[in-house]
């Protein structure tokens, strides 16, 4: 054998066994023949749209890259989010990757689902429409989710050729008694909007506004415009509730509450302000109107019917009259029970008593979700089903088989023979999955529309990639059935600019192309003025009935909607089930959620199983022991246990809607989902949790701090810096935080740039949005529930949540993530050199060195390392997410966050094309650039001038675990809080 | 049984009795043994296959069994060294009948610790990345890393020690080869390398000998010494001690004491080598594992004082927790098995009972893998960093790669009992010829 052949044989051995053992690349490197005009092979483009994972609107860029989205942003123009975006925003990309997403239309026959063509389908249902139409009125009906004007107009429209007006809007969450309460005393029927961050005070009775209370994204960050701390002062946020939601742990003092008694201790204080003299100004009906529904609710009646601390009503007291800017909210999102109503009114009438102005009330800017029906409006369209001929029911992304109580006999009026009923949802959920024809229409990120999330705004959606499953646009399909070849528009897009242009919003062609490239029409008028409800009426008063005493037999059970699956439709996504609830850190199960005195007396503790029994049906459920729910109610988030709804949904957690009472509240028309005198029994199982956090309290040690309002300013008792923990100076991660007293050895060079990052744990809700943000731009893996139960969750950047061991339920938020250590522990115990600290002071893996002793993890005291235990998966199309600028790790290999070094590098190449420095703030990490309360500030710490090292001078600054000399790059500023 | 019987045909005869054809119940045994060896393959093969996560290791706990099967084996090493090579050079003349059999112990326990880490990879198939070979991209190992170091100390003492075995045996292997027939004696002579006796291979041999055993002594203490700073060189709490080094060396001599007395009081019965190893022998082995119990459990006690004195808030919890949290009952099991059941070996009649002394050499293996575990589990599975805190149990197939490693040691040393001469016959013939003042030292 010749010396060249055995090489040449040699080599090929190596290569198949190397390729044998390791991830082979994707075949095909360009996912494009030919690029469209406005794409560069590799390079990303920026499509503007609008976010429709929630009826709240946000403004959304959509990141392609050769064809395919890959990450999702806030639009920074958008007026409601501001750039900002939630984490379910940020799982859209998995509605359109995901796995389970139904590819073709299908036909329900007697033997199953048969897919059948586009053409066949459409015809069906142009049949079947038309069929109905001929044999009479209203035979044709359709529930759909909040949409557009465009999309509900043409819906009108359509449904008006098959001789029909039967147009339903469903959401779960209508917020029914706010919406009456408005109209009640604001004589409008709607859900206006609230300037938080003009208030200086801030009392919520329950409303979720930083989760999924009307705009959440909008709401956290107006919240952290009045409750972060600037030029020394802050707002003051008290929230009253029987569960502390995450919104109630970001209060400064949440007030637990019995539940059903927010009304009480809103007309208790209307009563104080009365008294107080407050109101003098307003019309003399309703001040007499008033005086009188208040009249009962003194101190002692409110203390004795809501169960709150006497000296904390009288804290609140207080403060509410000292306070110059007070804005009372009403009631959660969910949580709707007895006496909401009047809890939404009186919250009303608190604020007009307090201000007569309304200022800081927009009536302008009202949130669209203010269209859905009534729930008892949906109730009444499904007896209607039931009730009347119908032949057709069309739906249109609405699931209310989960969202709606079993008792409601959503199901048998779904499965009635004659009905034929054609879904045009992309997923195989419980509803669509009772469906006759399922016709899977493209989804918003594929399509044309608008959705303006504030009524005053027009926010455009246009086709961010090409359609993964062909699927037309729902507003097509319509056109098709129900006009044929007389449409009035060509297609949607036409029909949706020209009804644009009728409304006077836009003007021609041009118009249109500004709102799609900018996301829409802003220019919101400006408003200097509220314009006030023309009057306040005083006929309020028969809705307030005497509220009796509180039913202290039984327990409580509350339904709480959840920031991560709102109502049950981010339920398929597998993001949101891996990063765990804010509060509970528990990922994939739904617990319920018990005080430990409840749990106490029931001789119940964390992680039994118990059957929690009501009158409308029973569930089991394990336990989580948490002080932040009132002792003897049980709370569980909505948005689990599905029936269908693919893989990562389907048989996972529970569903609390079977608890819940199929009744409305009769004046409003708001479901319950509070339901009194549950009984609760031991089942004998256990089910461990999936909890990714270990101990709930920190044990003393230097990691999320907090600082007293009042002390901000005074000098630090510890004036002489020493080397242990609560004394350790701080040490910037550059030449100048290095001491020859201190330290072995030499520090880095850091010329040109340093990257840091600074994290104001004052602004840190504990959302979770960096977290998904994170997974969706670094291609983390998902392992899983059995993944998150052997603790191998993957995430490079979590919300670390802490309690206060003295007072169980003050919570503080901090994120955690690779602290890019100057001085790393990491790194000096590789055999490998694979943890490599650069040039830039970024603590970088190389992937392809690491050999996986694991040391490093180890090693870390911050344990922000994370394993490639398996490889992970990513079932097909979920792959065509992954980022491409980011490499997908494989099994036997560490990693961790990188500061998204993929985006410093990116901004490295325009600022060499430009010959320049990279400017301060150019490079946003996903998780800077998603964070909706400007937690993170990123940027370069050599820079004098740079905002991150501005930062760090702040007294607040310190570094996790700082006494370990580590010198962290990531630097904390302390949470500040107050006492009311 | 009298020395006096004792003869140099004697040692010869008792020694080679042991090479005779073995009975089917020794091959039973083999085939069982190289069955384990099996399993703990295929989990391997498994585990290279599917990824490391089939074991049970997680996130804080990143290091689990195979780590602490590492440790445990180069612990067993160590006295094997201790016994042939520090007590040779002290003149200790009660170590020459059990040097042999200790000896191969560590050369075995080297080897079997030697692949732990290789299991432990994520990526074992890139393990070349640890040697400092010459590249083209100049990316040399991270001398600061204690893993860097490990593989030089464990390498080093893998070579030193089978050479100071193979020396050792040198005069023996020509032995069994003037005695052997048929293939037996080709192999012997090819192994014994062309040993004749003279003069001047004495000379040479003794000499050599010496050098080994004065190069094996430092390595006794150097070699365990850099296994701890895989751990006293972290930050984790818990880990970073400089009590860690001879804390680690005095628990290696413990456990591999332990291991030598579970291998040799079955060996003395089967191969009758009551002659040889006295029980004189086996009670100074026990009167040395008192010393090293006592020095074990003092590194115990000093780290709780140094957790409390160090007043540091990460330190004290860390240490609490080990004693009453979730690993309290291993965290027990060490202490008494390593600090207070060896303290039994204060009472004559228990270190001369053989079933005594059997019983509790387990015990103190058992404490040592233990020892091992509240160690290598504890100090992460606690850090500093309480919202990660976790906690760790091995999987399955950590269990089958245990069993294959203790099936490869016992194997191993089974071939060898019947393959080679388990008892240097130079040295008790040295022992002999010397008089039996060196053989009574200690006694």
């Amino acid at each position: 054998m010749k010396r060249r052949t055995f090489l040449k044989i040699a080599g090929m051995g190596g290569l198949s066994i190397a390729t044998g053992c390791d991830s082979r690349p994707e075949k095909t490197l360009f996912s494009q023949v030919r690029t469209s005009d406005d794409q560069v092979a590799g390079r990303a483009t920026w499509y503007a749209s609008t976010c429709r994972e929630c009826p709240a609107g946000c403004g959304i860029l959509a990141k392609n890259i050769d064809g395919r989205i890959i990450k999702v942003e806030g639009n920074p123009m958008h007026p409601i989010n501001k750039g900002k975006l939630c984490m379910r925003g940020q799982a859209a990309l998995q509605g359109i990757y995901n796995p389970d997403r139904i590819k073709t239309p299908l036909l329900k026959e007697k033997n199953g689902w048969h897919p059948i063509s586009l053409s066949q389908a459409q015809n069906l249902l142009k049949e079947k429409a038309q069929m109905a139409s001929r044999r009479g009125q209203n035979r044709v009906r359709m529930l759909t989710e909040v949409a557009g004007e465009g999309l509900i107009g043409l819906f009108r429209e359509a449904l008006k050729r098959w001789d029909s007006d039967s147009l339903l809007l469903f959401e779960p969450y209508a917020y029914e008694s706010l919406k009456t309460a408005n109209e009640k005393i604001f004589g409008l029927e709607g859900l206006v909007s609230y300037r938080l961050q003009e208030a200086d005070f801030l009392l919520s009775f329950g409303a979720d506004f930083l989760e999924t209370w009307l705009s959440p994204v909008e709401y956290a960050r107006k919240f952290k415009q009045m409750h972060a701390l600037k030029n020394g002062e802050k707002g003051l946020f008290v929230h009253v509730s029987p569960f502390q939601s995450m919104t109630g742990a970001n209060a400064d003092l949440w007030v637990s509450c019995a539940p059903g008694t927010e009304a009480t201790i809103a007309l208790g204080l209307i009563h104080e302000a009365l008294k107080e003299g407050r109101g003098v100004d307003l019309p003399k009906n309703i001040r007499t109107t008033l005086e009188k529904v208040a009249l009962p609710y003194n101190k002692e009646r409110v203390i004795e019917s809501s169960g709150l601390v006497p000296e904390i009503y009288e804290r609140i007291i207080t403060r509410l009259f000292r306070s110059s800017k007070p804005l009372i909210l009403g009631t959660s999102t969910g949580g709707s029970g007895n006496h909401t109503l009047q809890a939404n009114m009186a919250t009303n009438l608190l604020n007009f008593v307090l201000d007569p102005s309304l200022t800081l009330i927009d009536f302008t800017n009202r949130h669209r979700i203010e269209k859905a029906a009534r729930r008892s409006d949906v109730l009444d369209f499904f007896e209607a089903l039931d009730r009347n001929p119908t032949d057709l029911l069309m739906l249109n992304n609405v699931n209310p088989v989960h969202s709606l109580t079993e008792a409601s006999q959503v199901r048998s009026a779904l499965e009635k023979e004659t009905l034929f009923v054609v879904s045009f949802s992309n997923f195989m959920d419980e509803t669509t999955s009772l469906a006759d024809l399922i016709l899977p229409v493209s989804l918003p990120l594929e399509t044309w529309d608008e959705y303006g999330g504030w009524s005053s705004i027009v926010s455009t959606l246009q086709p961010t990639m090409g359609g993964l499953n062909n699927g037309p646009h729902l507003g097509d399909v319509l056109l098709e059935a129900a006009w044929g070849s007389e449409k009035p528009a060509k297609n949607y897009q036409t029909y949706l600019t020209a009804l644009l242009q009728r409304s006077e919003k836009i003007r021609g062609e041009k118009d249109w192309l500004k709102a799609l490239q900018v996301g829409g029409i802003f220019d919101v008028p400006a408003q200097p003025n509220p314009s006030r409800p023309e009057k306040i009426s005083d006929g309020f008063d028969i809705l307030f009935f005497p509220i009796p005493k509180r039913d202290k037999s039984g327990f409580v059970f509350l339904a709480t909607p959840s920031i991560r699956f709102f109502d049950g439709r981010g339920a398929n996504k597998s993001w949101l089930c891996e990063i765990p609830s804010p509060l509970t850190k528990v990922a994939w199960h739904t617990p319920v959620m018990i005080h430990p005195d409840t749990l106490t007396t029931m001789k119940v503790k964390q992680g039994d199983v118990i059957n929690i029994q009501s009158q409308w049906g029973n569930i089991e459920a394990p336990v989580y022991e948490t002080e932040g729910v009132r002792p003897g109610v049980l709370a569980m988030e909505i948005g689990q246990g599905h029936e269908a709804y693919g893989r990562y949904a389907e048989g996972i957690g529970l569903n609390p809607n079977a608890l819940l009472s199929p009744d409305t509240e009769p004046n409003s028309g708001a479901p319950r989902f509070t339901v009194n005198g549950v009984d609760i029994t031991k089942t004998g199982n256990t089910l461990k949790l999936a909890r990714t956090d270990g101990s709930r309290i920190q044990h003393g040690r230097k990691i999320a701090l907090t600082t007293d309002l009042r002390t901000l300013h005074q000098p630090e008792t510890h004036s002489t810096p020493g080397l242990a923990m609560h004394e350790f100076p701080l040490t910037l991660p550059i030449p100048e935080g290095y001491d020859r007293k201190r330290d072995f050895y030499p520090p880095h060079e850091h010329n040109t740039y340093r990257w840091a990052m600074t994290v104001d744990l004052d602004r840190c809700i504990g959302c979770g949005a960096c977290t998904a943000a994170c997974y969706a731009e670094n291609n983390v893996g998902v392992t899983g529930m059995q993944g998150v139960l052997q603790q191998r969750e993957m995430a490079w950047l979590w919300i670390e949540r802490y309690l206060d061991p003295e007072q169980m339920d003050k919570i503080t938020f901090l994120p955690m993530l690779c602290q890019h250590c100057d001085n790393a522990p990491c790194e000096s115990v590789c055999p490998v050199y694979a943890p490599h600290h650069s040039k830039e002071g970024l603590n970088n893996q190389i992937y392809n060195r690491c050999i996986g002793t694991r040391f490093c993890s180890q090693n870390c005291p911050y344990k922000a390392r994370r394993f490639n235990w398996f490889e992970w998966e990513w079932p097909d199309p979920l792959h065509l997410q992954l980022n491409p600028d980011v490499t997908v790790r494989s099994k036997g290999v560490m990693e961790k966050c990188s500061f998204c070094v993929q985006r410093i590098k990116e901004a490295h190449g325009r600022a060499k094309d430009e010959t320049r420095q990279i400017r301060d703030g150019e490079v946003k990490p996903a998780c800077v650039q998603t964070c909706p309360t400007g937690v993170f500030t990123f940027g370069n710490l050599v820079d004098k001038e740079s905002r991150v090292r501005k930062m760090v001078e702040d007294t607040r600054a310190y570094q996790v675990m700082g006494y370990l000399n580590t010198k962290p790059a990531v630097i904390y500023l302390k949470k500040v809080v107050q006492e009311v | 049984m009298g020395r006096s019987l004792l003869t140099y045909s004697e040692i010869d005869r008792t020694v080679l009795d042991t090479l005779r054809p073995a009975s089917r119940g020794y091959w039973f045994l083999i085939a069982l043994l190289a069955l384990g060896v099996l399993v703990g393959a295929v989990c391997w093969a498994y585990q290279i296959a599917v990824g490391i996560g089939v074991g049970g290791q997680n996130h804080p706990v990143a290091w689990g069994t195979y780590l602490i099967n590492f440790v445990f084996w180069v612990g067993i090493a160590h006295s094997g060294t201790l016994i042939s090579a520090i007590l040779h050079l002290f003149r200790a003349g009660w170590r020459n009948p059990i040097a042999r059999a200790a000896e191969t112990m560590t050369v075995f326990a080297v080897c079997i610790a030697g692949l732990f880490p290789f299991i432990h990879l994520g990526r074992v198939w890139m393990v070349h990345y640890m040697l400092p070979y010459p590249n083209q991209r100049t990316l040399w190992p991270n001398f600061q890393s204690p893993l860097v170091f490990d593989v030089v100390a464990i390498s080093t003492y893998l070579i030193v020690s089978s050479l100071f075995w193979y020396t050792g045996m040198l005069p023996d292997l020509a032995t069994v080869r003037d005695k052997a027939k048929g293939y037996r004696k080709k192999i012997f002579t090819l192994i014994s390398l062309g040993w004749t006796g003279r003069h001047e291979q004495w000379r040479h041999y003794l000499r050599g000998y010496l050098f080994f055993a004065a190069l094996a002594t430092p390595l006794v203490i150097s070699v365990h010494s850099v296994v701890s700073w895989d751990f006293a060189l972290g930050v984790v709490p818990g880990w970073h001690s400089t009590i860690f080094a001879p804390y680690f060396v005095a628990g290696a001599i413990h456990s591999g004491l332990a291991m030598v007395l579970t291998l040799l009081i079955p060996m003395r019965k089967i191969f009758h080598y009551e002659v040889f190893i006295t029980r004189n022998v086996l009670e100074n082995i026990a009167k040395t594992i008192v010393l090293t119990g006592l020095i074990v459990g003092y590194a115990y006690m000093i780290e709780y004082f140094l957790a409390w004195y160090s007043n540091n808030i990460v330190e004290q919890e860390s240490f609490r927790w080990r004693a009453l949290g979730e690993y309290s009952i291993q965290f027990w099991i060490m202490v008494v098995c390593n600090s207070i059941i060896p303290l039994f070996f204060f009472i004559k009649r228990i270190r001369t009972n053989l079933v005594w002394l059997f019983c509790i050499s387990i015990l103190i293996n058992i404490g040592m893998w233990f020892e091992r575990f509240v160690i290598i589990i504890g100090g992460v599975a606690h850090g500093f960093i309480p919202s990660v805190w976790g906690d760790y149990a091995p999987s399955v197939i950590e269990y089958g790669i245990m069993i294959g490693s203790f099936s490869l040691f016992f194997m191993l040393f089974l071939l060898f009992a019947k393959h080679l001469p388990s008892v240097s016959m130079t040295e008790m013939k040295e022992t002999l010829s010397k008089g039996s003042s060196q053989v009574h030292v200690g006694s």
